[in-house]
């Protein structure tokens, strides 16, 4: 068990070292090109049009890239470990497409503008009503083939919602804003959206990551979990909260970006094992790392080599890359999927 | 011998339905019970109420202490608990299953103590289960499996364990080997009840039987009392036929009646 934590802790070294190197060539990417040297410099000094492109503009996208990223991958984590089932993500309750419903009522109807707190938190409601309607309905013993429906329920009412949002919007205008917003990007965000979202984020984080006993203790299932002294009730509660609380931030910030929590997990898992406890951390770093990477590449790749203003949106990469590679991964480790010999 | 673990007017509904009615029963430190009863009859409904599972009507109090007073955690440090069928969610280690046993007294500022490596170490050996200690738990055989369940539950240490059919899926000779350890549990200190569907297994290791039918204890005695022909007839529904084996008198099914 020693030699583990050994392991452990030079696979988070390794990926807490990936996020910054990932960090650097964000704050490098983009329209204006930066060397490394003139980023760090602009970085620390804040001098010159680097230093106001690469701490005003790239910074914030860049931090907000990572939080939202380490959240994605560790409620992904905490949502397998809570149901035991490794296909457990956010979006498998609905949170992120019950967030946009909310995020996008606000901004559809001026309610808000984009930097107040009315779009985050009608994000978390829009997250805690699915999240938690979820939990109540499949109720204490759920079986997972329940808590699928249940949640496709939920997500497929949620989409309709936001088709209803679009189809009711009051100017074409604001259909095309929310239209945009919901395919996810981090273009052109502040160091506002980075202090409203970070709070919700950071409360995710404590939530989510004080439960990592309970999810290695429910490997034996419920009872052995209760008789373990873990408080299952107490554990569901606060992954539900957390969980929304992180999607609703994050999805307000960012709109809707996939995949992530489901990838992050599994791709940890070849090097910590299976323990849902071992995966929290790690997770949440390859879910920075992923979604960092996945914004360096919306800036690379040029949309529209005719307006190079135009980028790539965030949740079409996450989801592009992250499906196929999911299959990939699917169909190399089914079988320790399924549980069977190897 | 003292009493660790009391019930006293124990009733259990689940859904509305009263699945056990009035059950007293009492544990007592260094004996083995063995509860037998037809499929349906409560066992696994009081047994999970016994450990802090479920809600119940009346009296349940380990070391006098009323089981609602004390914490989740207090609670599992003193009842340990083997659910039916052995479930592992995740390919763990077998190393890793047994030392979720300690999870009770885990303390998150402490990890893991001497205390806790000895006694999963203790728990691996006396299942024979240390020589595959490093394998994914999902890959092991059923009887594997039972074993590495059975060695989580003894790696609490607890004063009173409770298993819930710890020898079904076993092959004659680890059914022989598991109720001997749950013996020697109850020897080395212990409270022990185990749900046991082999009379004969029950008769031979058992310091005392509880007969369940319709959600009632009906008996509760030294084998050679509780488990006579008369009764098995009228709660099981079998005759017996009884054989000597190592000096105990152990009933036999021998014809559906």
């Amino acid at each position: 068990m020693l030699s583990s934590c050994r392991s452990d802790l030079r696979l988070v070294l390794a990926l807490a070292a990936l996020v910054l190197v990932l960090a650097v060539i964000s704050l490098m990417s983009g329209p204006a090109s930066i060397t490394p040297r003139q980023a760090l410099s602009g970085l620390f000094d804040g001098q010159g049009a680097e230093g106001i492109i690469v701490r005003d503009i790239r910074l914030p996208r860049t931090l907000l890239a990572i939080l939202i990223g380490a959240t994605f991958g560790l409620s992904g984590a905490a949502l397998q470990g809570l149901l035991r089932n490794p296909l457990a993500e956010p979006a498998l309750f609905g949170a992120p497409q019950a967030a946009s419903v909310g995020a996008s009522f606000m901004i559809a109807y001026g309610f808000a503008g984009a930097t107040s707190f009315a779009v985050p938190l009608a994000g978390i409601a829009g997250a805690l009503v699915s999240v938690g309607g979820l939990v109540a309905i499949a109720g204490r013993r759920a079986s997972l083939t329940v808590t699928l429906l249940a949640g496709l329920a939920f997500a497929s009412f949620a989409g309709a919602g936001t088709a209803l949002i679009l189809n009711l919007a009051p100017t074409p205008y604001a259909a095309l804003e929310v239209a945009f917003w919901l395919l996810g990007s981090l273009e052109d965000r502040s160091v506002d959206h980075l202090l409203i979202a970070a709070p919700f984020l950071l409360a995710s984080w404590i939530l989510l990551a004080l439960n990592a006993p309970a999810y290695r203790a429910l490997t034996l299932g419920e009872d052995a979990a209760a008789s373990l002294g873990v408080d299952l009730n107490r554990t569901r509660m606060m992954v539900v909260v957390g969980t929304a609380l992180g999607v609703g931030a994050a999805v307000a910030v960012a709109g809707s970006i996939g995949f992530i929590g489901l990838v992050a997990p599994h791709l940890v898992r070849r090097w910590v094992g299976s323990d849902p406890a071992r995966v929290c951390l790690p997770a949440a770093l390859m879910g920075a790392a992923l979604l960092t990477a996945a914004d360096i590449a919306v800036r690379l790749i040029p949309a529209n080599p005719n307006a190079t203003a135009i980028e790539l949106k965030l949740g079409v990469v996450t989801a592009l890359i992250g499906v196929p590679f999911f299959l990939a991964m699917i169909f190399r480790e089914r079988r320790l999927l399924e549980g069977s010999p190897q | 011998m003292s009493a660790i673990l009391q019930a006293q007017g124990v009733g259990v509904r689940l859904g509305g339905v009263p699945i056990v009615n009035g059950a007293d029963l009492s544990l007592r430190t260094g004996e083995l019970t063995a509860m037998v009863g037809p499929n349906g009859a409560g066992k696994t409904t009081l047994i999970r109420a016994l450990a802090g599972l479920l809600p119940f009507e009346g009296r349940i109090a380990i070391n006098g202490r009323a089981l609602a007073e004390i914490s989740a955690r207090e609670r599992a440090r003193r009842i340990a608990y083997l659910p039916q069928g052995n479930v592992f969610h995740w390919p763990l280690s077998v190393a890793d299953v047994v030392a979720l046993g300690r999870t009770p007294h885990a303390d998150p500022f402490s990890g893991i103590t001497a205390d806790d490596r000895a006694a999963v170490v203790r728990a691996l050996t006396i299942t024979e289960t240390e020589t595959f200690a490093t394998r994914p738990v999902t890959t092991l055989s059923g009887g594997e499996r039972a074993r590495v369940a059975l060695a989580r539950a003894l790696a609490t240490q607890a004063a009173v364990l409770l298993a819930d059919e710890p020898t079904v899926s076993l092959d004659p000779r680890h059914q022989l080997v598991v109720m001997q350890l749950l013996r020697d549990a109850a020897r080395a200190g212990g409270a022990v009840l185990a749900v046991v569907h082999d009379l004969a297994l029950a008769a031979r290791f058992a310091d005392r039987v509880l007969v369940m039918d319709k959600g009632r204890i009906v008996a509760g005695a030294p084998p050679g009392e509780a488990l006579t022909a008369e009764r098995i007839a009228a709660v099981f529904g079998v005759e017996v036929i009884p054989v000597d084996v190592g000096g105990a008198t152990v009933p036999v099914a021998s014809r559906a009646i």
